[in-house]
């Protein structure tokens, strides 16, 4: 029983985190009308390659580093204290589905790819209404000679439109299944989304029969998998972006002077500060936890991540709510990246569903447990 | 990390178990005696338990259907006693700690008064120095469990010419000492009164039971404050004891208003509360496993437990409707467990409110959080600067 980050642990958040506050430069995003190209999407995720990044999740079998959901929550933990912008999420997705989905011939393949730093991917699964309920309507697939073309549309793809290859979630013969398709394919545009997080590259994909090749593997529950992997992803943005946005209004507390004290002097302010500090160590707790049961294959894993996904996400909402209230008006201005948090919080806890959906999830597994 | 709990067969439980086996109905001298009392504590009062250890033996106790000495006599076993070990004399621990940990002398705490419970530095009972006794004079409140008590904690104002925390001293008085008088509270639940009022009139209390030096009273007061916040990160509906989020959703199913969306998504709420509670409890564990410093983790717990708790029991009260404003015990069905004194969740809604209250305010826990975890500045004092007796002196009541 050890309840407590291990020193490797925090060797290796700590020094994700000195890279990102090296690397990450948000500037170029406060200024209205920026997008996340501009701040250098691109040239971060050469870095990220450089740090074999791509294929922390990647099991050793098929060359990666094979790390378990611990460290992977101290690395995007960073990426999200620093709303570091690079396709990791797209890359996750495709990575996981690929894992659950593809056949050996095809994990060997695309997977060795992503860890030779020479594939991005994206999960196009959810509708245009945003539901990722089985089977979906969004895309069919028909059978053709020598593989499948895919015709219909999806949106809300994370990474969509800087993915090498789109993983898309299509219905043939009543069932969803999974595809992978070529981002240059013919018939497939992608369309860059006005998506208010602007850290974050999110697009719409329309596809008019798409070549595509079928995720030959079992997919029994591919989206139960990925989506309880996802969820981690953006519990452990959360905690550690909701610990980023207290931090700063901490500090902002202490120098910002009012009626001749420093503001964070007084009760009004200093019980906000100290109620988020509170989330904020539940919101801790919270993703550790899910890590380590999704590591071990604990029969707790996926109530524990939809635990924390439901909890942290609004945890992170009422943090950067609290940093821009104690901030006050300059909080509220484009120029200042209070705003930033703000947005990736509120975005984070859509996403993958509403925190009202996890908690529908937690109470029907306790229920279940119950029976 | 391994969030799994120490093993069935881990040999330091299946000790613990054994000894159970063979005192099937210990009495409290024999826990005592085995160790078991206080079990973090060093021989010969405890085993020197580490804090897993610690859980072993809390699971144990539960599996044995024994209720812990650190619930039967939380103040002298949890909050108070260990005090003994690093402020107090050899003699004083000889007298005074075995019969506490055998739970033949019940223990209270003697803190608050009526002029500030906040301002616990602010308080005004007087203990004077005459030979080899201290005089005690004044009035102290909220004193759980002071009327069956036998041995009271009590700090008191040794020295009114310095500034108020720097006067104080702590004491192990006998509660049947002459002088002293106390009263039940009736509290707002009109349930057999939990609090009392403890009043002093010339109470001699020998020089030797003083608790390490004069002065030392704040510190050694504040330690023991630190202690029992941290054993009320827990995510039971009072103090972090009875019932928890999971009894709540098992009675909330077991009556099928699980069913109504209102309270689904407030209970699928409470319950993922109730388990983020408990892992907080058990990394603050952890951390002390692992030496990692420990202190006022407690104040987050328990400004986390508090509202936490009063959730739990008004989304209990809330599904009875009107026929919830009427005295009964039947709310929802409770698994069959120890809940110490909150055996149902109608007396635990109308307690609830003492929650935010006892053991430091919500609004004093959230100044703590703030100014000792996040480092923000001190709330001004202006009385803690000069002499009590001058600057700091409490206006009488006009």
């Amino acid at each position: 029983m050890d309840f407590t980050l291990s020193d490797d642990h925090e060797t290796l958040r700590d020094s994700a985190h000195v890279f990102l506050d090296k690397e990450v430069d948000l500037s170029p995003l406060l200024k209205p009308g920026a997008m996340v190209a501009d701040a250098d999407y691109d040239g971060l995720w050469k870095k990220i390659v450089d740090l074999g990044w791509p294929g922390m999740v990647v099991p050793e079998a098929y060359g990666g580093l094979g790390l378990d959901y611990v460290d992977l929550i101290m690395i995007v933990g960073e990426m999200g204290r620093t709303l570091a912008p690079a396709p990791l999420f797209g890359t996750l997705a495709g990575v996981w589905t690929i894992l659950a989905a593809g056949s050996e011939a095809q994990k060997t393949d695309l997977l060795g790819a992503v860890v030779g730093g020479n594939l991005t991917l994206a999960l196009a699964i959810a509708d245009a209404d945003g539901s990722y309920e089985a089977p979906g309507c969004g895309v069919t697939a028909e059978a053709v000679e020598g593989g499948y073309r895919l015709t219909g549309s999806k949106s809300f793809v994370v990474d969509a439109a800087s993915a090498d290859k789109i993983i898309v979630a299509a219905v043939v013969g009543g069932e969803r299944r999974y595809f992978v398709i070529d981002r240059g394919a013919p018939g497939l545009e992608v369309e860059l989304l006005a998506w208010r997080d602007i850290t974050r590259q999110v697009g719409a994909v329309r596809l008019d029969k798409v070549p595509a090749e079928l995720l030959s593997g079992d997919d029994a529950d591919v989206w139960p998998f990925v989506r309880d992997r996802l969820y981690l992803v953006l519990a452990a943005e959360s905690a550690a972006g909701a610990r980023a946005a207290l931090d700063q209004a901490v500090e902002y507390a202490k120098q910002r002077i009012a009626f001749g004290r420093p503001i964070g002097a007084f009760q009004a302010i200093k019980h906000q500060l100290a109620e988020i500090a509170g989330q904020g160590e539940c919101a801790d707790v919270a993703v550790q936890y899910a890590a380590w049961a999704l590591s071990e294959g604990d029969p707790r894993a996926s109530l524990a991540v939809a635990m924390a996904q439901g909890y942290n996400s609004e945890a992170y909402c009422d943090a950067t709510h609290r940093n821009i209230q104690v901030f006050g008006a300059i909080g509220f201005t484009w120029e200042m990246k209070n705003h930033l948090y703000y947005k990736r919080a509120r975005c984070n806890a859509e996403l993958l569903g509403a925190p009202a959906t996890q908690r529908e999830q937690v109470i029907q597994i306790v229920e279940r447990e119950a029976a | 990390m391994d969030f799994n709990f120490p093993a069935e067969d881990d040999p330091r439980r299946l000790e613990v178990r054994r000894w159970f086996e063979e005192n099937p109905s210990p009495t409290y001298k024999q826990i005592a005696e085995r160790g078991f009392s206080a079990a973090n504590w060093p021989a010969p009062w405890g085993v020197a338990a580490d804090a897993e250890t610690m859980l072993i033996i809390e699971e144990e106790f539960a599996r044995a259907g024994v209720r812990q000495p650190s619930a039967f006599n939380p103040i002298a076993v949890n909050q108070c006693g260990q005090s003994l070990l690093t402020w107090g004399t050899e003699a004083q621990r000889r007298e005074l700690l075995p019969p506490a940990l055998a739970c033949e002398h019940k223990w209270c705490m003697l803190f608050s008064e009526p002029s500030g419970g906040s301002d616990v530095g602010g308080l005004r009972t007087q203990a004077r120095r005459v030979g080899d006794h201290y005089v005690i004079n004044g009035q102290k409140i909220w004193n759980s469990s002071a009327d069956e008590a036998d041995i009271g904690v009590l700090i008191a104002r040794t020295d009114s010419s310095v500034p108020k925390h720097q006067g104080l001293s702590q004491f192990i008085i006998d509660m049947k000492s002459p002088g002293i008088t106390v009263r039940g509270i009736e509290d707002m639940t009109g349930e057999e009164h939990e609090y009392c009022e403890v009043f002093f009139e010339d109470v001699c209390v020998p020089a030797d039971r003083l608790l390490g030096k004069e002065g030392d009273g704040w510190r050694i007061t504040m330690e023991q404050l630190q202690t029992e916040r941290q054993s009320m990160t827990k995510p039971g509906a009072v103090w972090g004891a009875g019932p928890t989020a999971r009894e709540l959703v098992h009675g909330l199913t077991r009556t099928g208003k699980i069913k109504e969306p209102l309270v689904r998504d407030e209970a699928a709420r409470l319950y993922i509360e109730g388990e983020l509670l408990r892992l907080l409890s058990l990394r603050n564990l952890s951390n002390k496993i692992n030496g990692k410093p420990a202190g006022i983790e407690g104040n987050i717990g328990k400004m986390m437990a508090s509202p936490h708790g009063q959730r739990m029991t008004s989304l209990a009260k809330r599904t009875q409707g009107v026929a919830g404003m009427v005295k009964s015990n039947d709310v929802l069905p409770l698994p069959d467990k120890e809940y110490g004194r909150f055996t149902n969740w109608d007396y635990a809604y109308w307690f609830s409110p003492a929650t935010t209250l006892g053991v430091g305010t919500q609004e004093i826990l959230k100044n703590t959080v703030a100014e000792r975890v996040l480092g923000l500045p001190r709330d001004s004092d202006p009385s803690a600067r000069g002499p009590f007796n001058q600057a700091g002196a409490p206006r009488a009541a006009a």
